[in-house]
């Protein structure tokens, strides 16, 4: 049962979630600026934590998203840009410490408010590479050892069980990204929560003859020994989807438990935002969050979710795509977020146990291009959640003081992050971080 | 080291891998007439599609007249290449989609027509060096937005993927696909105006050399200066008319120029559409310095473009990055990831030599004996569309026999394209991908979810699966067993194994697997009956499905 502080805490937040919506109502940007609810202290890292990822694929501009307004780092930004930069106030939410929160990002500014966000700004890496699929796979590496696999692929490895765990470390996307590659663990891919349980879904749903029989030869050809490791490779992929299905919360025809969403989402008719054109957003990542909210309350014994918002690589066509990408980010999040307070857990809510953790490859040029911008280096991460204590972590880049390519120098190494999470987060011991970072990062002290 | 030196003579097994790899397969008679021939002959022949039995003109008729059972939603556009939906058209209409049906721009049509030809094409090694060529300079759909654009780059490939790969490089970089997906059609660098470097950088990142390989930031914003302004025009005779409403259209085709300001052709359109007569000036001028040496960009010499001089400097001025770079894709693709670097530099070498003249470099890989070591034989997983590709035109009626049913017998791929977005769920959404570097290959292809719907996909194809459009009941893929698959009726469970292994040449399955599967699906005595045939589709689906089945 609630508490009557549980209870307010609720309200609170749909009420101002409610504020924000309408405030900035419909397909234009909003330009009232919403009262700033009192924070609200963190809570202990919960007994059972979940960590949602979700991946801003594309390398995002987040000078636009969270752009400086006072000092020279506000002159800097002007000359650079002209055209695209964000520096009306009516657009932007005061953050203090010379930097503002776009308006656009919808619903991230009331989580601001309630101080449930840790934006680290200027998160990167020493020698920066501006290849997306360099970036990307450095990102998901964390370290270099051992190669191919990622800093939660290496988790897995230490924490999960080698002989089960199978729906323990998931991705909502269908494909698997180096980051949750383990060396001898991965996670597993589920996209749609529909006909999952094989071989139902076969034959477009129709009764499949000799189901027994080619379940029990599927599992044959995939539990045999074999020493070509282009065998072991796919015996592996096939024999986690085939661990996996066997788990009680596929029902009998293979479908998680359904559940209707208590929040409208980005891209729902009823959702109150829209594009700059007035069509609906996208519901790319909304599904995505709708599914993993799905298994959470399904009973899915998940600890780690990763997820993906693409689009962001805005060479061009700027001004339009990128309010349009981060109204769904920010509205797709904060629907979420609202979302899990419906969901039991425990004394309270499923909310009392996610963190979000927001990360891009890198960000994008200070100076503009004729309609867009290229990559970059420097970016920003954020860690949303009820134990995170809010506020600006890192330090914001001088625009004035960039390298040679006229790229932001990073301010906080990426896997000070993922130090902090592991160990203060999922729990690992400080020294066993350390050894799946390859080395011992400071910690940031938003957990 | 890999020894390229060409066999002399080759084994069945050689020749079937050899079609596996540098086609989609072959059943075993056709892969027994092929071993007839002397080796170099043969793969000559293959290559350059030359002799009757890669004679186009069977096929092309049969194409011509193909038909597709269903248009759930048409898409096509009022002035250029972007888009509107329109009304459902009632089908069957002509399987193209190219030339006079663009005002289709249907994704899944475009996939399922290409499928067909990669299934049924007699001129096999086109397609799958379209299909590698389509990996690497990897343009998507969901951007480009017109799928008859997207099938002109397809046949770009097929045209000039065995020229010069300098000349292949640059009519890729002029290709208006290609030019909308990666911004050279927005990069302007004329005055003062900053250049996007999105291609500038892709180019030499992912087409040519490969990331951090002999270029650095500064190479990228010069090339990008040295291709602004690099776009196309539409010809107003390119733009064709939607029947179903004839105010809509769409174009067809695009013609690359440089936007410098000239003067366009007569009834000729910008990009942008409008009634412009001259292209808007978006050419940056002057001189560049691009790997320490500078061009001008202003001028044109060769019947180059302007900046087409810096673009071709890719393969000069960096010809030994650029080659290591083409071995390793090759390599990845059609030979093995487990390659020394010695092999790699050996391979790179030969590319070299070559001048980067494609169909020589094709030549020698694919008739060396390092290709044909039995150690590269299945150490490769199979991408999923050659895979499902291969299984259908190992299980499916041929191309005549096929031309012969009604609907013609391959509306397969419209349907398995359009309703299950199968190509998608199994990892490859073909003319699709989602970004500039295509898919990464080998074991990447394999996860859990890719591996679930490949058994989706096995079940299609060896189950006779049926799905029903527009109230009519079709079966996705014909599969004949008693004809097709065992014209003479084995003996045995043993014998019925052995074919199915014959047709669809999975990697060795190990001996306990197939004796569990044969005794549980024929645990007593064996009659060729419709009970053992039915046992039989289900063993091609286990075939399919099992581990040795996804490598190749």
């Amino acid at each position: 049962m609630a508490t009557r502080r549980e209870f307010i805490q609720t309200l609170g937040t749909t009420g101002a979630a409610l504020a924000g919506l309408t405030a900035c109502g419909g397909s234009s940007r909003s330009t009232q600026a919403v009262p700033a609810p009192p924070p609200v202290p963190p809570t202990p890292v919960p007994a059972s934590p979940i960590l949602v990822i979700v991946n801003i694929d594309g390398g995002y501009d987040w000078l636009n998203v969270m752009p400086p307004n006072a000092g020279a780092n506000l002159a800097a930004y002007q000359a650079k840009r002209a055209t695209l930069g964000i520096t009306d106030p009516t657009l932007l939410t005061d953050l203090g410490s010379g930097a503002a929160l776009n308006r656009d990002l919808t619903g991230m500014d009331d989580l601001h408010a309630k101080g449930r966000v840790a934006w680290i700004t200027g998160i990167g890496m020493p020698n920066p590479n501006l290849s997306h699929f360099t970036s990307i796979d450095l990102w998901g590496q964390g370290a270099a050892v051992p190669a191919g696999t990622g800093w939660l692929g290496r988790f897995a490895d230490t924490a999960f069980s080698p002989s089960g765990d199978v729906l323990r470390g998931l991705t909502v996307t269908a494909d698997l990204p180096v980051m949750l590659k383990g060396g001898n663990r991965s996670f597993i891919s589920i996209p749609s929560a529909g006909g999952y349980v094989f071989p139902s879904y076969l034959l477009s749903g129709n009764a499949v003859a000799d189901a027994a029989t080619l379940e029990t030869g599927w599992a044959t050809s995939l539990n045999a020994a074999s020493a070509d490791l282009a065998y072991q490779a796919a015996a592996q992929a096939g024999k986690m989807f085939f661990d996996a299905q066997n788990h009680a919360a596929f029902g009998s025809g293979g479908s998680l438990l359904a559940r209707t969403p208590t929040v409208a989402y980005p891209g729902d008719a009823t959702y109150p935002i829209k594009r700059i054109n007035g069509s609906n957003l996208t519901s790319s990542l909304s599904n995505q969050f709708k599914l993993i909210a799905q298994m959470i309350a399904a009973g899915l014994p998940t600890q780690i979710f990763f997820s993906r918002l693409g689009g962001w690589d805005t060479h061009s066509n700027q001004a339009e795509d990128h309010p349009n990408l981060q109204r769904t980010l920010g509205g797709s999040i904060k629907a979420f977020w609202d979302d899990l307070a419906a969901i039991p857990s425990g004394s309270g809510t499923v909310q009392d146990r996610v963190m979000i953790l927001g990360y891009s490859e890198f960000g994008r040029r200070v100076q503009e291009n004729n309609g867009g911008t290229d990559h970059g280096t420097a970016g920003l991460s954020f860690c949303i959640g009820k134990s995170v204590k809010g506020g600006l972590y890192g330090g914001y880049p001088d625009l004035s003081n960039l390298d040679t390519n006229g790229n932001m120098k990073f301010t906080t190494d990426f896997r000070s992050l993922y130090a902090t999470v592991l160990e203060r987060w999922l729990g690992q011991a400080a020294t066993t971080t350390n050894t799946m970072l390859g080395s011992a990062y400071p910690r940031l002290e938003f957990l | 080291m890999a020894t390229l030196t060409a066999i002399t003579s080759w084994t069945l097994a050689d020749v079937q891998h050899f079609a596996r790899r540098a086609g989609f397969g072959l059943n075993p008679a056709d892969a027994a007439a092929l071993q007839a021939q002397a080796p170099g002959t043969a793969i000559d022949a293959w290559i350059d599609g030359s002799g009757p039995g890669y004679d186009l003109t069977a096929f092309n008729s049969a194409l011509s007249t193909a038909d597709v059972v269903t248009e759930p939603l048409v898409t096509a556009s009022t002035s250029d290449t972007g888009s509107v939906d329109v009304p459902a058209v009632p089908g069957p209409h002509p399987f193209l989609v190219g030339g006079a049906n663009a005002w289709r721009n249907n994704l899944n049509t475009a996939q399922a027509y290409w499928a067909w030809r990669m299934q049924h094409s007699p001129y096999a090694f086109q397609e799958r060096l379209a299909l590698f060529w389509h990996n690497l300079f990897a343009t998507g759909h969901h951007k480009v937005n017109n799928a008859s654009l997207s099938l002109k780059q397809i046949d770009l490939f097929r045209g000039l993927g065995l020229a010069k790969f300098d000349d292949l490089l640059v009519a890729v970089s002029k290709d208006p696909a290609m030019a909308i997906w990666l911004d050279s059609v927005l990069n302007n660098a004329s005055g003062n105006n900053i250049p996007n470097e999105n291609y500038a950088r892709e180019v030499m990142e992912l087409y040519s050399l490969g990331a951090d390989n002999g270029y650095n930031q500064a190479d990228i914003t010069q090339l990008a200066r040295a291709l602004s302004g690099w776009s196309f025009t539409i010809a107003e005779a390119d733009y064709i008319t939607n029947p179903a409403s004839p105010s809509q259209k769409t174009a067809a085709d695009g013609h690359f120029k440089v936007y410098d300001g000239s003067a366009l052709a007569p009834d000729t359109r910008a990009y942008y559409g409008g009634a412009r007569t001259n292209s808007p000036n978006q050419h940056g001028t002057g001189s560049i310095s691009l790997f320490g040496q500078s061009f001008d960009i202003t001028t044109t010499a060769n019947g180059w473009a302007k900046g087409e001089n810096a673009l071709r400097s890719i393969l000069t001025l960096r010809a030994s990055n650029c080659a290591q770079f083409l071995a390793k894709r090759l390599l990845t693709h059609f030979v093995t990831t487990g390659f020394s670097v010695q092999d790699l530099n050996d391979v790179a070498a030969m590319i070299q030599a070559s001048n980067f003249d494609l169909r020589a470099v094709m030549k020698t890989l694919l008739k060396s004996q390092y290709f044909f070591d039995p150690a590269n034989r299945f150490a490769l997983a199979e991408g999923p569309v050659s895979w499902l590709v291969r299984a259908a035109k190992m299980l499916c009626p041929s191309l005549a026999a096929a031309s012969a049913l009604t609907p013609k017998g391959f509306p397969a791929w419209r349907l398995v394209t359009n309703n299950a977005n199968t190509f998608d769920q199994m990892g490859m959404r073909l003319l699709d991908p989602n970004g500039p570097n295509g898919w990464k290959e080998h074991t990447v292809w394999l996860n859990s979810n890719t591996l679930r719907y490949r058994t989706k996909a096995a079940a299609a194809v060896a189950l006779n699966e049926t799905r029903s459009s527009n109230s009519t009941t079709y079966t996705l893929f014909p599969t004949f067993p008693t004809t097709d698959w065992f014209p003479a009726a084995p003996a045995s469970a043993q014998a019925v194994y052995d074919r199915l292994v014959a047709l669809l040449q999975p990697a060795p399955i190990p001996s306990s697997v197939s004796s569990a599967w044969l005794t549980a699906l024929w645990p007593s005595s064996f009659t060729w009956d419709t009970a053992s045939q039915a046992k039989a589709r289900e063993l091609a689906f286990l075939i399919l499905c099992s581990p040795s089945g996804q490598l190749y």
